[in-house]
């Protein structure tokens, strides 16, 4: 029989209703979207309690950028809550984490972690969040997210999206390398983002046998789901790759499909023992559903395209923000029902 | 019952070009799709049996898409056990083929992204050396013993000297304590288990300072030799000469300290072991060896050859390259069955340039002549030929170079008479040998139209010596065929040069986008591209043709700036610009120097030659080479007026004038 598991994802409403009004920890990026500090903002008119923010404070985002984008960078300034700031580089996640021990920090001494992904990159959050498992030994913590009403297309609709700046590096998330046992054949699961660019290259270093594309659907936008097929076009085209589709906001979906791939009895009946690699390139919450089913097993790949920089604002105005509470102990998951929306 | 067979048919139509990447094919499908370039053209003097049996190291060196992984993966075990089945059928006989070829091959590929996980996370380089060696001779000899494990199996090998002497070694060799009697699974775990020691050590060491403690390390040659030499002395099968080859892919992905590791192990192969490497150009980062005083040198200690010079210069390129498409064409039933399996058929084996020229210039016949603006009606009349524009342009060439209109009109009536006269003679060379190609290119700049890009001979020619490019023309070609002129593609066996035009320019257009993604100077490599390509272009456009075809360039590259010789061969690794062969003169009386053309894949993004010609090349300082890199849109006026200050430019300066920068 297999094991259900109940999830919960809720939205933050003008009220906080369903949910907690503590939090002891509460990690947070800087950036200069609308979007950045959504949650602290709902939180602090909502009289939510958080004793401590650790802010972390990239250097590239603060460079290079005029007086608006400055000012909305800084607005966090303004919002009253006690502030740790950790400076870090976009570049180099590991260094950030393993430099927390020196600097003081130790989130294992509180109860309630929280952590607003909205602004980190994806390699930093799943970085937090494994660091969060493997040395704060936390059971659970409790992710905001904010969705943008709509993303930067500098040149249009189609094919003209960017997340990132210059030359791509193809890497292993750091902490999440997997196992490749030699002579296994691999799969390749990307959640498609618009980037045409990175799903191609992506899937070219890993050289599946064969690959999942997984689109956000239904997207934040009616229309999202058509421009990240279109920007993938070619990937779409090639011979071995299937599409799937997971609601864009919903983390336990993207979970529930990869649990569901990993014991697919098709492919076990076809390549045996595979080697699953995951490229997380669509949305925050899909990224994290992977990020999900990554620490709960670790055999499992995740690769990203790690640029030499970041655009720096990406996305255009914010739209719902939403709670999900993420298991971090390892213990078979099984697939998550439906639970409070 | 005829028409249903033919709608089974034409449902049953996949693209044949849609299958490209080696990588993911299985040994069947590689087999199926095997070409021999052997049979085509010369390999620097490698035949096919030198690949299994020459002792000294080879390195295949290659852009993305020039076929290194294909060729690599069919000298492999499984793709050659596969043929070997094909040529006999009891396992045993097997054998007899791998004796035959003189050896088996281990084909390895490690991906970019684990590769480049050995590194950082506040570990010293020489750690990391240490536990990549240990690593590398791991999944080295995981490839060896899974191989004679299936050899094993399928009996090929005697089981009983294999079970009696051969395992017990290879177990002592890997570690095991244990007396009890292992197989070939059992060690397989047991490297799997080892393995899994160095994935964990990578995952941890990003969140805490922990030290790599494996039960057992494993040094340089300790898996990687020993295996070898302990299948040698105890299975007779190897007593007879089957060398172990090894077959390294993607070696440009390897960090320099790995680098170093399998450079030492090329360096000092010992009898019956080889390496066998696939890399891109300029895909070496180090040439030392793990002992940083030795170094590994061509032609000592490993030969190279360069698969884009062998393709680019040898004239079997385009019969390959039909036989390559032959078998893709010959698997899509509706083909096989019509004899639709020539491509060159298909794509007409080349452009016709008259025919392009008629319809170019169809809604605005003549405007070519407002170039001469000075000369009479009457003139004009002279130089006319309304059933070819091109001859027109020609005509409006010689004029500007002075020639009266009444002498060509001459030597066009004599040429187009095919009378044998000295006249006749020279509009004939000017015209056919030298000028028409370049004068498509003016014909449509002066139109403001864009010459098209299709048949055979141009797509061969804009693949620049990369198999994978010519595969990617057709790919986009039949996709638009199948999509816009489904008909003429399945009952006639033809694409017509519209698209193969759109496909030409969509592959130039996401090749060129694609080099800002490269990873290292993907940057400098997209404005340099830009910036030559544009240059090149107005080369194009020069209504005085001085230098016809231009996109060559000679450059000293010892002597650019340290960071942008890095960035230059960076460009050379991702075949974004090709080295010529052989030194040259850039242009007459100068002294020799290397060529270097852009990738021509390029060629329709700019609307500049497929060919090179030769004959005269742009000559760049370091600094034009460093400007080209790191602005945006440079306009080439030093070196337009380096051109034309040249004292020895006797030539009238009608074209040069005409620059419009």
């Amino acid at each position: 029989m297999m094991a259900q598991n109940i999830y919960n994802m809720t939205q933050v409403d003008g009220n906080w209703n369903n949910i907690p009004n503590h939090f002891d920890c509460f990690l947070i990026a800087g950036g200069s979207d609308c979007r950045a500090y959504e949650v602290l903002k709902k939180a602090k008119s909502d009289n939510v309690k958080i004793d401590n923010v650790y802010f972390f404070d990239f250097d590239e985002r603060k460079k290079g950028i005029n007086k608006k984008f400055k000012d909305a960078y800084n607005e966090y300034q303004k919002l009253g809550f006690n502030i740790n700031k950790i400076s870090c580089s976009i570049q180099d996640p590991s260094a950030c984490i393993k430099s927390l021990p020196k600097l003081g920090i130790d989130f294992s001494k509180h109860e309630q972690p929280a952590i607003d992904i909205s602004c980190f990159t994806k390699p930093y959050f799943y970085l937090i969040l494994k660091h969060m498992q493997l040395i704060n030994k936390f059971s659970s913590i409790s992710v905001f997210y904010s969705e943008p009403k709509s993303y930067v297309f500098p040149k249009g609709l189609f094919s003209s999206y960017q997340s990132s700046i210059g030359p791509l590096n193809i890497l292993e998330i750091p902490g999440y390398s997997g196992s490749d046992v030699r002579g296994q054949k691999r799969i390749l699961v990307i959640l498609l983002g618009f980037d045409g660019d990175l799903s191609r290259e992506i899937n070219e270093d890993v050289a599946p046998s064969e690959t999942f594309i997984v689109n956000g659907f239904p997207g934040y936008a009616p229309k999202f789901k058509d421009i990240s097929l279109i920007c993938n076009e070619r990937l779409i085209q090639e011979k071995n790759s299937e599409i799937n589709y997971c609601r864009a906001n919903n983390p336990f979906e993207t979970f529930n499909l990869l649990e569901t791939l990993k014991k697919d009895e098709k492919l076990q009946s076809r390549y045996g023992n595979f080697f699953m690699n995951i490229a997380p390139l669509g949305t925050k919450p899909m990224a994290l559903g992977a990020c999900l089913f990554a620490i709960h097993n670790p055999e499992v790949r995740i690769v990203y395209p790690m640029p030499e920089n970041y655009i720096k604002v990406t996305t255009d105005n914010s739209w719902k923000s939403w709670v999900y509470s993420i298991p971090l102990m390892i213990r078979n998951l099984g697939h998550f029902g439906v639970g409070p929306r | 019952m005829l028409k249903e067979n033919i709608l089974n048919l034409n449902d049953s139509y996949k693209n044949p070009f849609s299958e490209y990447n080696a990588n993911v094919m299985e040994p069947k499908t590689i087999l199926s799709y095997w070409c021999s370039p052997f049979n085509f053209m010369q390999f620097a003097g490698v035949n096919e049996s030198d690949v299994y049996t020459d002792k000294m190291p080879i390195v295949f060196i290659g852009g993305r898409g020039t076929g290194k992984t294909m060729f690599l993966k069919y000298f492999s075990f499984p793709v050659q056990i596969e043929e070997a089945r094909k040529i006999v059928n009891d396992n045993r006989s097997s054998l007899t083929h791998f004796i035959q070829k003189g050896g088996i091959g281990f084909y390895l590929r490690i991906d970019g992204p684990r590769l480049r996980s050995f590194t950082g996370a506040g570990v010293s380089d020489e750690t990391w050396l240490s536990i990549f060696t240990h690593y590398f001779e791991l999944v080295l000899g995981r490839e060896y013993i899974a191989v004679l494990k299936r050899l094993t199996e399928d009996e090929i090998l005697n089981k009983k000297s294999v079970s009696q002497d051969f395992i017990p070694k290879i177990d002592k060799l890997i570690g095991n304590a244990s007396k009890k009697s292992r197989s070939f699974e059992d060690i397989l775990a047991e490297i799997d288990n080892k393995l899994l020691e160095v994935d964990e050590f990578r995952a941890n060491i990003r969140f805490s300072n922990i030290s790599f403690q494996p039960q057992k390390a494993f040094t340089s040659e300790s898996l990687s030799f020993s295996i070898p030499q302990i299948a040698k002395e105890t299975i007779p099968e190897f007593k007879e000469g089957i060398n172990f080859i090894v077959l390294i892919d993607e070696f440009e992905n390897f960090l320099a300290p790995q680098q170093r590791i399998v450079n030492a192990l090329l360096k000092f192969v010992e009898p019956g072991i080889t390496f066998r490497i696939g890399m891109r150009s300029e895909g070496f980062r180090t040439f030392e060896t793990i002992s940083k005083d030795d170094f590994i040198k061509e032609g000592r200690d490993y030969r190279k050859i360069v698969f884009e010079e062998v393709l680019i210069k040898d004239k079997g390129y385009q019969q390959f390259l039909k036989d390559i498409a032959r078998k893709r064409l010959e698997k899509v039933k509706l083909f096989m069955e019509k004899g639709f399996v020539d491509i060159s058929k298909i794509l007409d084996n080349s452009e016709n340039l008259e025919e392009e020229a008629k319809l170019l210039t169809k809604k605005n016949p003549g405007k070519h002549f407002d170039l001469l603006k000075d000369k009479s009606p009457h003139e004009i009349k002279l130089l006319e030929n309304s059933d070819n524009p091109l001859i027109e342009m020609l005509n409006i060439l010689w004029v500007s170079r002075k020639v009266g209109p009444n002498e060509v009109n001459q030597s066009m009536k004599e040429y187009l008479n095919g009378e044998n006269t000295e006249k006749a003679k020279k509009y004939k060379r000017d015209y056919i040998d030298k000028y028409k190609l370049s004068l498509m290119f003016l014909l449509a700049s002066v139109y403001r139209k864009k010459k098209m890009y299709y048949s055979f001979n141009t797509f061969s020619f804009l693949s620049s010596g990369i198999v994978g490019h010519f595969i990617e023309l057709c790919r986009n070609c039949f996709q638009y065929a199948e999509f816009e002129n489904r008909e003429l593609l399945f009952q006639k066996g033809k694409i017509l040069p519209i698209q193969q035009d759109k496909a030409a320019k969509i592959v130039g257009d996401t090749e060129l986008h694609m080099i800002q993604r490269i990873e290292e100077f993907g940057d400098y490599l997209y404005r340099f591209t830009v910036n030559i390509g544009n240059l090149f272009r107005d080369y194009h456009k020069d209504k005085g043709i001085k230098y016809p075809e231009t996109n060559q360039f000679a450059v000293d590259k010892g002597a650019i700036e340290e960071k942008y010789r890095s960035a230059f061969n960076a460009a050379l690794k991702w075949s974004v610009i090709q080295k010529k062969p052989a030194l040259q003169q850039p242009s007459p009386g100068k002294h020799v120097k290397d060529i270097y053309t852009i990738n021509r894949i390029f060629a329709p993004r700019f609307e500049i030659s497929y060919r090179t010609r030769g004959g005269y090349s742009v000559e760049l300082t370091p600094q034009d080479v460093k400007k080209l890199m790191t602005e945006n849109d440079v306009k080439p006026t030093p070196i337009r007026k380096r051109l034309r200050n040249k004292k020895n430019d006797k030539e009238g300066n009608w074209g040069q004038q005409s620059f419009d920068f």
